[in-house]
């Protein structure tokens, strides 16, 4: 499996990559090569990058699994030797690290600088008008029974759902379709579809969303599916 | 003169359309009103038959929009009301005999004469439909509360509502006994759907089929209840716009007295 991934790998992918996470220089290298290749790679590359690397913080990720302590050590001791590098050293608890500062810049910011793709509409959807969004949709009123509502992300309908609505348009799995009466006509996640046979009265805030390969309907209040996530994410 | 256009939509046939405008049309001119009901179903023209008018068409609002006759030579007046004129269509052209320019034309000949012109929209979204609401200034929806009715008002009502025009809501055929048992949505079901201004509400009635198989007018009948219904709703459309909605409610208990009755007598 390893030798038939790097046959096709190898062509394309470079055996040492430099890429900037955070504030550190990831550099990602195929720990199958021999060491000789894979330190006149960084050379090539650090000489490339001449003062950049100066004061730069270097993490060394070996690529697939497998434990590569010894060579990862020698390696960083490799580029602290030769470049005027802060530190050098294996990720490991680096990833963790640049992920907290992530979090944190991310909530010091109140999110302000990130932007959301997300149409937000405020009326009604009467019987043979459509509503489209290329990433998420949000409309603040109600679908009729005969209105369409597709987005390439998730529907949220704070209003009453009883048209259609195509959410994940045309492969993501992700999208849920909201509404605070939830009555739709069909429901389509992906492309998956689920006619709705019993609409009941509604009346309660719900929730479609695909699991195991079928579209599942819930009440949000009492398991809505981002309990789960250990940090408000972007969506 | 400067009189107004309404158009009487459904988008569904066989709702009521044609009484409707025959209704409003002969309420607002027993009010003092002078009006006209416009057949705009070409084709398929039925208002002149409902009116009792069919005999003495000569002239259609084919005619008047090409300009092949005056349009005072296509109106023609009903005998039993003041003040009511009726513009029939033509049975032997298509929707396309007249356009939505020629319409918006004779519409400012039509304010000069009439005070109320009601437009006889045909059913369908097509061309007849917009021929008809081309010059309209207001609408009424009439609508049964039934579920393809109101999916077809819905998108009528988001198709006038592109033209800029604020349509209101008539529903006819109520049925109050199978309102009261669950079996027929109610008004408010239907309101709530199509969320706009309910102008008012028309319980079902045999009379309308014997005025409309007779030509006679369901407002001149007085035990109408459909024909009271409408006067309401003209009243409304004329300066009244607060007067209460009358709900069509069933007699309960109403066989049961009968049955008391006849039990009684029998005893």
């Amino acid at each position: 499996m390893r030798d038939g991934d790097m046959d096709s790998a190898s062509p394309e992918t470079p055996p040492v990559r430099l890429k900037g996470v955070g504030d550190a220089l990831q550099v990602t290298f195929d720990p199958r090569l021999p060491e000789l290749t894979l330190t006149d790679e960084m050379v090539r590359l650090f000489t490339r990058m001449g003062a950049l690397a100066q004061g730069a913080r270097v993490v060394l990720v070996p690529d697939g699994d497998g434990d590569h302590s010894r060579l990862v050590d020698r390696l960083a001791a490799f580029i602290s030797e030769r470049y005027p590098v802060v530190s050098a050293g294996a990720s490991g608890s680096t990833d963790a690290e640049i992920n907290q500062r992530i979090r944190q810049r991310q909530a010091d910011e109140g999110f302000t600088r990130q932007r959301s793709d997300a149409l937000v509409m405020a009326g009604r959807v009467r019987s043979g008008q459509k509503m489209e969004a290329q990433g998420h949709l949000v409309i603040l009123g109600d679908v009729n029974p005969g209105g369409e509502a597709i987005a390439g992300g998730d529907i949220l309908v704070l209003g009453s759902l009883r048209g259609t609505a195509l959410a994940g348009q045309p492969e993501n799995h992700q999208a849920v379709v909201f509404a605070l009466d939830f009555r739709p006509t069909q429901v389509q996640i992906g492309e998956f579809v689920a006619a709705v046979t019993n609409r009941g009265r509604g009346g309660k805030p719900e929730y479609a969303h695909l699991s195991g390969g079928s579209i599942q309907v819930d009440d949000y209040m009492k398991n809505h599916p981002f309990r789960g996530l250990p940090w408000p994410e972007f969506r | 003169m400067d009189g107004k256009i309404i158009v009487v939509t459904s988008g569904k046939g066989g709702v009521g359309k044609t009484t409707a405008t025959a209704s409003l049309g002969a309420a607002l001119a027993l009010e003092g009103k002078k009006v006209a009901v416009v057949d705009m179903d070409i084709g398929l023209r039925n208002l002149d038959v409902v009116m009792g008018l069919e005999n003495r068409i000569v002239f259609t609002i084919v005619d008047a929009v090409n300009g092949k006759c005056k349009l005072k030579a296509a109106a023609i007046r009903d005998r039993r009301i003041e003040n009511l004129f009726l513009i029939p269509a033509s049975q032997n052209d298509n929707k396309n005999a007249i356009n939505p320019q020629g319409m918006i034309r004779i519409a400012q000949k039509l304010k000069k004469e009439f005070d109320f012109i009601f437009m006889d929209c045909p059913a369908g979204i097509e061309q007849g439909f917009e021929n008809a609401v081309a010059a309209a200034d207001e609408a009424v929806v009439v609508c049964i509360p039934e579920v393809s009715s109101v999916r077809d008002a819905d998108r009528v009502i988001g198709l006038l509502y592109a033209k800029d025009i604020t349509p209101k809501l008539v529903i006819n055929r109520i049925v109050p006994e199978m309102v009261a048992r669950g079996d027929m949505l109610s008004h408010e079901d239907v309101v709530e759907v199509l969320s706009v201004g309910l102008l008012g509400l028309v319980p079902v009635d045999d009379q309308v089929v014997v005025a409309t198989n007779t030509g006679g007018h369901l407002i001149l009948n007085k035990e109408s209840k459909a024909g009271a219904a409408f006067k309401r709703i003209a009243m409304r459309l004329n300066g009244c716009p607060d007067l209460p909605i009358e709900v069509p409610y069933a007699k309960q208990g109403f066989w049961k007295k009968v049955g008391n009755v006849l039990t009684k007598n029998v005893i």
